[in-house]
């Protein structure tokens, strides 16, 4: 019985928590969006996983070659017989649509990701917390993102359509001349910060990397690839003498530099959605009746377009962190991470790893569409808009 | 045409009738011509492009082994002048460069002491930048020419058409020797030479994986669009599983597959091409299936459709071009995407390869320590990919707000 | 009926006010010269159509003209505060405030559009007096919540805590109002606060406004260009042509001895009920039968009601005839006007043609497009979204004699488009122009000729003049008067606005609800209304009100803030 549960507790955990929203469903609206939203993702997460179970199928070779390449490296001879006889032992040798279904079955009974040949072990005891690693990696970047996109693609976005100077002949000329310097300041402002930017989008990745590495190369620093340096690499993180914030530095010397780069890139992208979305909301009518009635400056901007836009910016962190995730694993290979961006590089181009790769980029989609998920369900319980078109109907 | 914009801006008669007669690709470009950064990007880019598609007339040397220096490997960029001790001159000119013999001290080695041959290895007498230092000779100087006749190029051809326009002119050359503005690598080939030929070569490859892209949008696009319903469930079910899958390990993964087989150069080209773009469908398919669903609905389609029009004829005559302008604007947008796709897997040796020369292939060269210590000029490439890149990017922008001439013009 | 002479300060004065845009096609003046003073108390109607520049004078008194805007530097606005003069032009920043919001407020013409979606009525009710009076938030929502329940929307503690698109039209509008008075201006602007309602509503709502002048006395700048609507509550009238004011004076002088030929226009353009047309001495022959007809949308999505549009109409359209078609928005007038032209799904009935070869369409028979495109045109309400803009005017015309294949050669297809562009009172020069080189007025004319090409014996005209300006109103009225009696042609025309349905029209229907309620001669319908709905429209078209029925001069009380 307990081994009954234990090798089939996630479909459990699925259904069961299907099960419940369904019960709510019944007398809330919200919840029937809700239950129809998960499953919608739960589709879509068969979807992901059987496109990218059959894309793993153009790498070359298969796990029977690989354990008996290794087997020749003991000194064994090798015939294709025997080849054969490992294929029909592993099951490699059946339709793909069959050996689909079994790794999917295996995924949703226990969460058990499958079979990692080159490194002989089980595709989740190989990845072990590294996805976490890229996890945290793709977040940080794309708050720092945000933190540098939103502010500046609501300057960009309020002075878009302002002039360089103040020409109204009835301004005072004092203050004309006080309105222009600002008005032309925080157009340079804005100018600057989208060629930094675009820089940061021009620049590929993997140059920005290796350039700030070769910096460190030539003032004669030791250069922050890696997690940690050699130092502190097999230290733990509780020592006698307690936390060591030792390791801690040394960490966050090493984080910023992934951080910063893959960072750097969405950015550009990000200050482009931010102000269009801005600029959108600005122009509509609501913001003038609020002028109307006296509010300005900060708190007009603040609550009236700022607010309203972010909803939908919001609405897109899933695909922020996909396109975060994309450039990640070349960034990995440049500064030499160990986590599953590195991996996934590893198993996709050197060892031809189907089954890890396959998990590696299941994983990243289904963080995805959890996240995609997540918005969606909050969204439609935060922001009325949504709400209220979800209570119209199913409404997708 | 841009001077149909400039008399349609400046003269007061007739310009109100011109903007009245424009279409809609006038409109744009009137709107995007307001634009000063957007018509700086522009003008930079259109450079850039025409000095790439013409790059055999712009470069002194031609850019493969055929065109390489044997006397000048891994030699430094040659600065252009003007003025030197000896004077100055109206024509620019550099000066005649001579190698430099290494003066090893072999005599230690004479005992054969091998400790004395571990200093000298360590010395770095023996490695290949040692061995080729070029001194100039400053009172030698190499006149710059100009519309020079060099090595023979193809200007224009189309295969099938049989067209095959030939010459010999170069833009500039040196009187004796060959010049070398960005230096040379290993081999002796001209990475000026090289940057410019790889200029069109990356914008080719994108142009091809933008067609690619663009024919698989429409297809996913407009058939969601237009047929709705069971159709448009299915192909969008399909888009968004594709679209949560980040795309640069499906490339990879395809061009290991690609790796497999046996290709030349020029067909692993369309390969990658091909690839980069058919697996890009997902955003601008899903655009082109909400365009499709909202124009359908427009007033002016249903109008179309009371008077009679046939199925064919509202796509063709009303919807098509309907989207035309908006999928130029993201072509534009999305070249930067696709190029950096590609440098990213020629990053990784998947992508293009040597004899080809793409941006991408040169930029590899990035990883080497021997270049990054020893050769820094051939990071040049990188500063011409950063401007092509911002110029595509800030063009794309101010398209993008130039992009629906019909939006503010109600009321 | 003056104004009470013991204000001797105006409350508000403008001189030689002129407004300059920049746009990119050149510079042009949409204000010229605009001179106005309102006493306290006094309600002065601003009337003018679109470009006339009444609403950006309005702006310019709040200092919210739009950034290509400009005024020029002899242009003169103050305000008097009850203490002293304020020269408007020169606020700046917090003293902004006492414009916008302060002592002037401002009425927007979409409700739904001027209240921020993802922020609650109430709360931005609350916002404003707090910004204006520094009140707590305790007594600020209480305050509100009183204006709600004053402006007359039941439920006020509900209704002050839900989302804008959680209230219905006339809610809306009531509460918009509510917030402009939530801080007591002395000078509340309304632009043209009735024109995105329905009949009924806008009766309520412009009675609403009558009470709350008396209750409040404010001044009232109130912009329209409805000249029945501003009859029942200005004390004066400018109207604005151009940007210029043509004509100026007491309500009285303007509306019955109107001096300039603009204001006559205007004017004409209301219903005469007294001056209708009798009704012809036998109906004709019907063109279009409608039996039993039903009109069902189906289910937009998983989880949502079809749709029923129409249910059961029996209608006979008389040949050669203008049948206006009559009912509030939702009533499903549009949705049958489309089935007649096979754009809506039929779900029960017939419809059946007698053209010379008699077309019928029913619920789950195909329809036949060609034949159908040949006789039977549709005309739309919108003139923007209804010309493809990327495409000449000629060849906006000329598509349904292309698509219908009518034409053996481009010469043939240029003739006869010619022909419809003159018929419709088009420059044909400017058959080469693109749709938006045109005002709403020509589109429509644009509209019409596309209508006509094809010669059809019937047109569906959807509110097509509802988008239009008054006097360009006429103008295409008089258009379709001309297309009847000469070419036969026999027209529905589906409006809201009974005034455009009284002058135009030979027969009239009614609908609410997707029912017939009544039809009937103009004369039979406008003048002895059997049902008790059709009663209701009649009473509520805002018909110029002849002085001895007036308001008497209202007692103009001191505000509380005083």
């Amino acid at each position: 019985m307990y081994e009954f549960l234990t090798n089939t507790w996630l479909l459990w955990l699925l259904s069961t928590s299907a099960a419940l929203l369904w019960w709510r469903s019944r007398v809330s609206q919200l919840f029937r969006y809700i239950y129809h939203r998960y499953l919608l993702a739960l589709g879509t997460l068969m979807l992901v996983s059987a496109i990218v179970f059959s894309l793993m199928e153009v790498l070359p070779g298969d796990c029977a070659e690989k354990m008996i390449a290794y087997k020749n490296t003991q000194g064994e001879v090798i015939t294709q017989a025997q080849i054969d006889a490992e294929r029909a032992r592993m099951g490699l040798d059946r339709p793909l649509a069959v050996r689909w279904a079994d790794w999917v079955s295996d995924l949703t009974l226990k969460g058990d990701l499958g079979f990692s040949c080159s490194k002989r072990q089980s595709v989740n005891a190989a990845l072990g917390d590294r996805f976490w690693i890229s996890f945290g990696f793709c977040i940080a970047g794309l708050l720092f993102a945000y933190l540098i996109a939103v502010p500046f693609g609501i300057l960009s976005a309020w002075s878009l359509n302002k002039p360089w100077l103040d020409r109204k002949a009835h301004h005072a000329p004092a203050r004309r001349l006080r309105n222009s310097l600002g008005l032309a300041l925080s157009k340079c402002m804005d100018l600057q910060l989208r060629l930094i930017s675009y820089l940061g989008l021009a620049l590929p990745n993997f140059l920005l990397a290796l350039s700030i590495i070769l910096l460190y190369v030539f003032a004669g620093e030791p250069t922050p690839t890696g997690l940690f340096s050699e130092q502190w690499q097999g230290q733990p993180w509780f020592a006698a003498s307690g936390f060591q914030w030792g390791k801690l530095q040394d960490f966050l010397g090493h984080i910023w530099l992934p951080i910063l780069v893959i960072g750097w890139a969405a950015t550009a992208l990000q200050l482009q959605t931010v102000r269009a979305l801005v600029v959108d909301e600005s122009n509509k009518l609501y913001v003038e009746a609020a002028r109307a009635r006296g509010i300005d400056g900060v708190r007009l901007w603040a609550r009236y377009p700022v607010k309203h836009s972010i909803s939908p910016l919001f609405n897109s962190v899933g695909f922020d962190f996909q396109r975060i995730f994309n450039d990640l694993p070349i960034v990995a290979v440049v500064i030499g991470l160990t986590d599953a961006a590195a991996l996934l590089i590893e198993a996709l181009a050197m060892t031809n790893d189907q089954e890890l790769a396959a998990g590696i980029l299941f994983l990243v989609a289904l963080a995805v569409i959890s996240m995609n998920f997540i918005t969606d369900v909050v969204l439609a319980i935060v922001d009325p808009r949504v709400r209220n078109s979800v209570m119209q109907g199913g409404g997708h | 045409m841009i001077s149909l914009i400039s008399r349609l801006h400046r003269r007061g008669q007739d310009r109100s009738e011109q903007y009245f007669t424009a279409g809609q690709f006038a409109l744009i470009r009137a709107r995007f011509l307001r634009n000063t950064t957007g018509v700086i990007a522009g003008t930079l880019l259109s450079a850039l492009v025409l000095i790439g598609f013409f790059a055999p007339f712009f470069s002194p040397n031609a850019p493969g082994i055929e065109g390489a220096n044997p006397d000048y490997r891994r030699g430094a960029p040659q600065a252009v002048r003007f003025c030197d001790a000896n004077g100055c001159s109206l024509r620019p000119f550099t000066y005649t460069y001579v190698r430099e013999t290494p003066k090893l001290d072999l005599s230690s080695l004479a005992g054969g002491d091998l400790s004395a041959l571990d200093a000298l290895t360590a010395s770095g007498g023996l490695n290949a930048s040692a061995q080729s230092r070029y001194v100039e000779q400053t009172d030698q100087r190499r006149y710059l020419q100009f519309w020079v006749s060099g090595w023979e190029y193809s200007l224009f051809s189309i295969d099938w058409l049989g067209i095959d326009i030939r010459s010999d002119i170069h833009l500039f050359g040196v009187e004796q020797g060959q010049i070398h503005l960005f230096g040379t690598d290993e081999d002796g080939k001209d990475v000026f030479s090289r940057t410019l030929h790889a200029i069109w070569v990356t914008i080719s490859i994108a142009v091809v994986a933008l067609i690619v892209k663009l024919i698989t949008s429409l297809l996913v696009g407009g058939i969601s669009g237009y047929f709705g319903g069971r159709v448009d469930a299915v192909l969008m079910a399909i888009t968004e599983a594709v679209r949560v899958i980040p795309p640069i390990p499906i490339y990879l993964a395809c061009a290991v597959a690609l790796s497999q087989i046996e290709l030349t150069p020029v067909q692993r080209y369309f390969a990658i091409a091909v690839m980069i773009g058919a697996l890009d469908f997902t955003t601008l398919g899903r655009r082109l299936r909400t365009h499709i669903l909202t124009e359908r609905n427009q007033d002016y389609v249903l109008a179309a459709r009371l008077s009679g029009a046939s199925t064919g004829r509202i796509i063709w005559r009303h919807l098509v071009p309907s989207f035309s302008s908006y999928i130029i604007v993201d072509t534009l947008i999305n070249f930067p995407y696709v190029i950096l796709a590609e440098t990213s897997l020629s990053f990784l040796g998947l992508g293009l390869t040597e004899p080809v020369n793409s941006l991408g292939v040169l930029l590899q060269k990035a990883q080497d320590p021997d270049i990054q210590q020893n050769m820094v000029w051939q990071f040049a490439p990188v500063g011409v990919f950063v401007l092509l890149i911002m110029a595509f990017v800030f063009v794309g922008d101010a398209l993008r707000d130039a992009a629906d001439p019909y939006s503010e013009r109600r009321r | 009926m003056s104004l009470p002479e013991m204000f001797s300060e105006p409350l508000l004065e403008i001189r030689d006010l002129s407004i300059d845009f920049h746009t990119p096609e050149g510079h042009h003046r949409a204000v010229d010269g605009l001179n106005l003073n309102l006493q306290p108390g006094e309600v002065m109607g601003l009337v003018g159509e679109s470009g006339s520049g009444k609403s950006i004078s309005a702006k310019s008194i709040m200092r919210m003209l739009p950034s290509n805007a400009e005024l020029t530097p002899q242009s003169r606005i103050r305000l008097h505060t009850g203490k002293h003069w304020v020269n408007v032009n020169a606020l700046h920043g917090r003293d902004l405030r006492l414009v916008r919001g302060g002592q002037v407020s401002m009425i927007f013409q979409e409700p739904m559009a001027s209240f921020a979606p993802a922020i609650r009525v109430g709360d931005q009710v609350v916002e404003t007096i707090q910004l204006h009076t520094g009140a707590d938030y305790a007594s600020a929502r209480r305050q509100g919540i009183e204006l709600f329940d004053r402006v007359g929307i039941r439920q006020p503690e509900k209704r002050f805590d839900q989302y804008v698109f959680e209230l219905s039209g006339g809610m809306r509008q009531r509460a918009m109002i509510a917030l402009a008075l939530s801080t007591r201006p002395r000078l509340l602007i309304a632009d043209e606060p009735t024109t995105a309602l329905d009949v009924t509503v806008q009766a309520q709502v412009l009675e609403l406004m009558l009470e709350l002048r008396e209750q409040f006395g404010m001044a009232m700048l109130f912009i329209t260009h409805d000249l029945g609507v501003i009859s029942r509550i200005a004390d004066n009238l400018t109207v604005m042509q151009q940007g210029r004011v043509v004509e100026s004076g007491s309500c009285n002088k303007v509306l019955f001895a109107p001096e300039h030929d603009y204001t006559r226009r205007l004017l004409d353009a209301l219903p005469q009920l007294d001056n209708l047309p009798p009704a012809p001495a036998k109906t004709p022959a019907p063109l279009v039968s409608i039996r039993d007809l039903s009109i069902r949308y189906p289910a937009s999505g998983p989880g949502q009601q079809p749709f029923q549009a129409v249910s059961g109409i029996d209608l006979d359209l008389p040949a050669g005839q203008i049948i206006g078609l009559v009912g509030e928005s939702g009533s499903g007038k549009t949705s049958l006007g489309k089935a007649l032209l096979g754009a809506a799904p039929i779900s029960q009935g017939e419809v059946c043609y007698r053209f010379d070869s008699p077309l019928t369409l029913s619920a789950g028979r195909r329809v036949r497009r060609k034949p159908l495109a040949r006789m039977a045109q549709l005309v739309f309400q919108d003139p923007y979204s209804s010309l493809n803009p990327r495409m000449t005017v000629r060849d906006i015309i000329a598509e349904p004699l292309l698509a219908l294949g009518l034409c053996r050669n481009k010469a043939e297809v240029d003739q006869r488009v010619l022909e419809v562009a003159r018929r419709c009172h088009l420059d044909v020069t400017h058959l080469r122009r693109f749709p938006h080189a045109f005002s709403g007025g020509q589109r429509q004319r644009i509209s019409i000729a596309r209508a006509l090409v094809v010669n059809p014996r019937f047109i569906v005209a959807d509110e097509a003049v509802a988008a239009l300006d008054v006097s360009i109103q006429a103008d295409i009225l008089a258009l379709l008067k001309s297309l009847r009696d000469e070419m036969g042609l026999t027209i529905l025309f589906i409006s809201h606005d009974l005034s455009v349905v009284a002058n135009l029209c030979d027969h009239v229907c009614v609908m609410q609800h997707g029912q017939l309620v009544e039809q009937g001669s103009v004369r039979d319908i406008f003048l002895n209304p059997q049902q008790a709905y059709t009663r209701t429209l009649i009473g509520a078209i805002p018909t110029l009100q002849p002085p001895a029925e007036r308001a008497l001069p209202v007692a103009i009380e001191v505000s509380p803030r005083a």
